[in-house]
């Protein structure tokens, strides 16, 4: 075996590590480490220079192995196994020590935590130790897409692809296509009409030569990875034998039913709608009661179904604005009626929001607080002799008082939550969901439209509410992507995967159970799991859960893991005499 | 209690010059800065609040417009410019036209075509009781060379006049304060001991003499306290000597300029002057935050109070000088503007505040003295 030479490079982070750590002293104790040929401490190690640091030192000190003591691996992994491709060196012959979220930024001894620093970066260098060189693997890419809902996010994002030649098949659940865009009037904030947009677009969808539409489709099962999926659609009786490369994922999110909160009466009162019953009204150019009369008083109700414990906890992000976009149709339709909007807190982020915000509430629109945690507004049939419908009974924060609001139609602002078969379509995608339901995108920040399935993307309001522009955005971010990989033909998979040794595996298949990405099947002739290192994310559950040992996940062997435990203990039992 | 908001107040309140209506969305900014800001008397918000929302009950139980002195800090730094002052201003003619019960108020403020007719036709009245009743003119002088007033303008009729009227608006005052008692205190169910009455009872005359919380309010310039102060004891002092010491006052001696009655005169006389030309200057320049928006009614009553004080100085000089006629016909000027100024400007129209302010820190002491004296007595209760 090689010579092991290991070079470690403690990052100063400007002064996010260096004012809490004392990365020199860490390099020094570090530097006399078995095994460690050079340990420095820089400024920034993830600049040009410092990259070129350890390009030079690599080639100058003959080094093989490199950690680098800075930021998360999440930031900058890539950066620097990038840097060992350039030094010529296999990029997995690295390890990253996480020293400012894990140190510098959540403790406030610096004698301590620079000996935490240490212990981290022990471990890492015992771990490195035993690291190999892992190869890059590719598979090919069939250029056609799947696209699973047929709202504005969906047909942007077809239209987007099949305008460029490749082959898009979209699968919606209704009739109708255009999602909840069809179903609405004028769209805030500047009350273009969305019709307009949409029909155009569901024109156009319907008559491209690259588009294969299924309606009143729904997907059972997916197989395959990215580059590679295949799925069986049933439609009108027949079956299709669909294959692709990458799956969009545009299933919208549906209003919340708001029968279940007491307080509004909501199905009893028959003059209480919600916001998708009164875009109808609109659509239908009459805003009436149920008696057939002009209502004299609107009252809106905003956060119906959100930001409440009961029902759900997030904002649902667009309820707000179409209120105002409300009063304002209303104001011009009836211009005598009184406007009542009741609200918790008015959100008007985004573009032309807050000017229609100002514009509105200087169209004689009244706007009364109250508090969406504890205290409802509650909605009641007003006495016999008064001169309106029904009376909504509140707590208005703003003033403290108790008020009574006049009402003859109530337009319920509902808010939007996951479709019924959310889960089972995460599931057969192999995607995740978060706590609110919404589809889990790679990183909230860094990647909003993957997933954690490579060539599986999320768009649209599935992902989280939002307004149409933000969905198109996503969906022609993700067209983007999902071209990318078409023109270069192949993409790069994980090679951090697991593997099933044949000779130990016991064909308990437990492994098969436990996988969360489906990526074991059962190799019925030898009576062993295999597992498809396509699909595999190396998560290491199986690795794990398998009680004889059979599966090793490359890069997290029991020899990294364990020999990096003991480096952590090394120096962490210092720690403990302190 | 449960109010029902009213979308229709706001249209009343835009009549008596409230503006920027929706502006305000309750930073709370104006209630922090202001000066006078006291927990159940002034609140400027939330009386920004109740305006918006029509809550009519609270808005007239609010004493918060009287307790604000206009120093317009508040309406400077709002960062809505939604002008909380000018809101506050706007709210005492509404409460003003609310406390009188005759509607004459509403009509003035809200009709400029009423309140000149009133006050021209108070005037014509004025001139039409002396051209008709009047005695002759004497355009012999007394021995010192003065004219004799006294023949032109009897004291007993005088007073009689002076009498009548002061008791008409009195009674007038007198009524509406009792009305704002009532929205104040009585309807919203304020319980206050009846000692508590008497021991805060000291602060109506304090408040009305010096308008100490005025002066803690007059935070840029300390000048427009002083003028203010000036032009209130000119006015007060030139009341009492009229209405109560009509023959010590109106007489046909001319005395030495140190002799009191000269003083005190020249002192009231000044005073207004000062005050009036401090405010003038102000409201046309709009130098000042307060000055910024005048309706008809500031203007009205500031002209009304410039005149007759003009007039009052002329007529002194008229008579010392030996100038019958023109001391004559300026006499019933000066009193064809003074009447109407004191019936319409005293019970219905801007100058109630003279009489509104004083209660409304009566009132507020009331209710506080009494929630203090609850606690205390609750505390009491509690360690026993
Ligand atoms: C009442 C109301 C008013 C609004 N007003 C505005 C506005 O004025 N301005 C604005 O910017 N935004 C507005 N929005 C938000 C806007 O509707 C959304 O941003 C937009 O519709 C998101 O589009 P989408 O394609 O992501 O989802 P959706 O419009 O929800 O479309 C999803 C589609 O997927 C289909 N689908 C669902 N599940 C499956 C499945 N399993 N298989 C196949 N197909 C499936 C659905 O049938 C639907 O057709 C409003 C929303 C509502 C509810
Ligand atoms: S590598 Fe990370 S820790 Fe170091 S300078 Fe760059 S960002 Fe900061
Ligand atoms: S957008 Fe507005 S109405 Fe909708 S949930 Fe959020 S705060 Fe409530
Ligand atoms: S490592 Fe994870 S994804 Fe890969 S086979 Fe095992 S359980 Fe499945
Ligand atoms: S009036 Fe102005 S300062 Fe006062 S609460 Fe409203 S916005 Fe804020
Ligand atoms: S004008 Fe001055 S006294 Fe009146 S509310 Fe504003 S800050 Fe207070």
């Amino acid at each position: 075996m090689e010579e092991i030479r290991i070079g470690v490079y403690i990052c100063w982070c400007g002064t996010n590590i260096a004012k809490m750590v004392d990365v020199e002293d860490v390099a020094r104790e570090l530097s006399e480490m078995p095994d460690v040929v050079i340990a420095k401490d820089y400024k920034y190690m993830c600049s040009d220079p410092g990259q070129d640091l350890i390009i030079k030192d690599i080639k100058k000190h003959n080094l093989n192995r490199i950690v680098v003591s800075a930021c998360s691996p999440r930031i900058h992994e890539l950066t620097f196994r990038r840097t060992l491709e350039n030094a010529g060196l296999n990029p997995y012959m690295f390890q990253m020590a996480n020293i400012r979220e894990q140190v510098s930024w959540v403790h406030d001894d610096r004698i301590k935590a620079t000996k935490k620093a240490k212990a981290l970066v022990a471990a890492a260098i015992n771990r490195i130790k035993w690291h190999e060189s892992l190869d890059k693997r590719t598979v090919s890419i069939n250029p056609s897409t799947l696209v699973i809902g047929g709202g504005i996010a969906g047909i942007t994002a077809a239209l987007e692809l099949a305008d460029t030649g490749s082959q898009v098949f979209l699968v919606e659940k209704e009739r109708k296509l255009g999602g909840n865009m069809a179903k609405i009037d004028l769209t805030f904030p500047y009350l273009n009409s969305a019709q307009q947009i949409i029909n155009e677009k569901i024109d156009r969808i319907e008559h491209h030569p690259n588009i294969r539409i299924f309606r009143n489709t729904v997907i059972d099962e997916i197989f395959g990875y990215i580059g590679n999926f295949n799925s069986t659609i049933g439609q009108n009786g027949t079956e299709a034998e669909l294959k692709f490369g990458n799956i969009i994922v545009a299933t919208g999110l549906k209003s919340f039913d708001p029968s279940g909160i007491k307080n509004y009466g909501y199905g009893k009162l028959p003059d209480v709608i919600t916001s998708l019953e009164f875009e109808q009204m609109l659509l239908n150019g009459k805003i009436l009661t149920k008696e057939g009369k002009e209502p004299a008083n609107v009252a809106i109700i905003h956060c119906v179904g959100s930001r409440n414990s009961d029902e759900h906890e997030y904002c649902s992000r667009t309820c707000c604005m179409s209120a105002l976009k409300y009063a304002n149709q209303l104001r011009s339709a009836i211009p005598e009626v009184n406007i009542y909007q009741a609200y918790a807190d008015m959100r008007a982020f985004g573009k032309g929001c807050e000017e229609l915000y100002c514009s509105t509430s200087r169209k004689d629109v009244m706007f009364l607080m109250f508090d969406q945690q504890k205290d409802l507004p509650v909605i009641m049939e007003a006495k016999a002799d008064d001169s309106c419908k029904m009376v909504i009974e509140m707590n208005e924060k703003l003033s403290g008082e108790r008020i009574e609001i006049p009402a003859d139609l109530v337009i319920l602002m509902v808010g939007l939550e996951a479709q019924d078969d959310a889960k089972e379509l995460a599931r057969s995608v192999g995607i995740s969901m978060c706590g609110n339901s919404f589809f889990m995108e790679k990183h909230p920040k860094l990647d909003p439209v993957a997933t954690t399935t490579s060539g599986v993307y999320v768009v649209g309001n599935c992902q989280a509410p939002k307004e149409i522009p933000d969905a198109i955005s996503q969906a022609k971010a993700a067209t983007a992507r999902i071209m990318a990989t078409i023109k270069q033909g192949e993409v790069e998979v994980e090679v951090i995967t697991a593997e099933v040794n044949e000779d130990i595996c016991c064909g308990c298949k437990t492994c098969i159970q436990v996988c969360p990405y489906t990526a074991i099947t059962f190799d019925e002739n030898n009576s062993v799991s295999v597992v498809n290192e396509a699909i595999c994310k190396g998560c290491g559950t199986c690795g794990s859960a398998c009680p004889t040992g059979a599966i090793r996940s490359r890069h997290f062997t029991d020899n990294q893991i364990l020999s990096q435990i003991k480096g952590l203990m090394s120096k962490s039992l210092e720690l403990n005499e302190l | 209690m449960i109010q029902r908001v009213n979308p229709n107040l706001k249209k009343d309140l835009l009549k008596l010059g409230v503006k920027d209506w929706n502006e305000c969305f309750h930073c709370g900014n104006c209630t922090a800065i202001c000066q006078l800001t006291e927990e159940d008397s002034l609140n400027p918000r939330k009386v920004f609040r109740q305006a918006q929302l029509g809550l009519k009950t609270s808005l007239q139980a609010n004493i918060s417009p009287w307790m604000c002195y206009y120093c317009g800090e508040c309406s400077d730094t709002c960062p809505r410019d939604a002008n909380p002052g000018e809101l506050m201003m706007s709210l005492r003619r509404y409460l003003t036209s609310i406390y009188d019960w005759t509607g004459l108020s509403r009509l003035f403020y809200t009709n400029k075509f009423m309140e000149f007719a009133a006050i021209l036709g108070l005037a014509t009245i004025v001139i039409l009781l002396f051209a008709i009743w009047g005695p002759p003119l004497d355009p012999t002088l007394t021995s010192e060379g003065g004219v004799k007033i006294n023949s032109f303008a009897p004291i007993k009729w005088i007073e009689l006049g002076d009498w009548s009227m002061a008791v008409v608006v009195a009674a007038l005052l007198i009524s509406n304060i009792l009305n704002m008692f009532y929205k104040v205190i009585i309807k919203p169910g304020v319980k206050i001991p009846l000692s508590v009455y008497a021991t805060e009872l000291w602060k109506l005359p304090a408040h009305f003499a010096t308008q100490a919380k005025f002066r803690k309010c007059d935070t840029k310039g300390k000048y427009y306290w002083g003028a203010h102060w000036m032009m209130m004891t000119g006015y007060t002092i030139m009341f009492i000597l009229i209405v109560v010491f009509l023959p010590e006052f109106q007489v046909e001696e001319i005395y030495d300029w140190w002799h009191w009655q000269r003083l005190l005169g020249y002192y009231s006389t000044f005073g207004l002057l000062f005050g009036l030309i401090y405010v003038i200057i102000g409201r046309i320049k709009q130098n000042n935050q307060i000055f910024k928006f005048s309706h008809l009614s500031d203007w009205l009553f500031v002209i009304m109070l410039f005149m007759t004080t003009v007039s009052g100085i002329m007529l002194h000089l008229f008579r010392i000088n030996g100038m019958p006629y023109a001391t004559y016909y300026t006499y019933i000027a000066h009193i064809a503007i003074l009447i109407p100024m004191i019936c319409i400007e005293v019970p219905f129209s801007k100058w109630s505040h003279l009489a509104y302010r004083p209660f409304a820190i009566y009132f507020a002491s009331l209710k506080k003295a009494a929630s203090e004296k609850q606690y205390k007595t609750g505390l009491a209760a509690e360690i026993a």
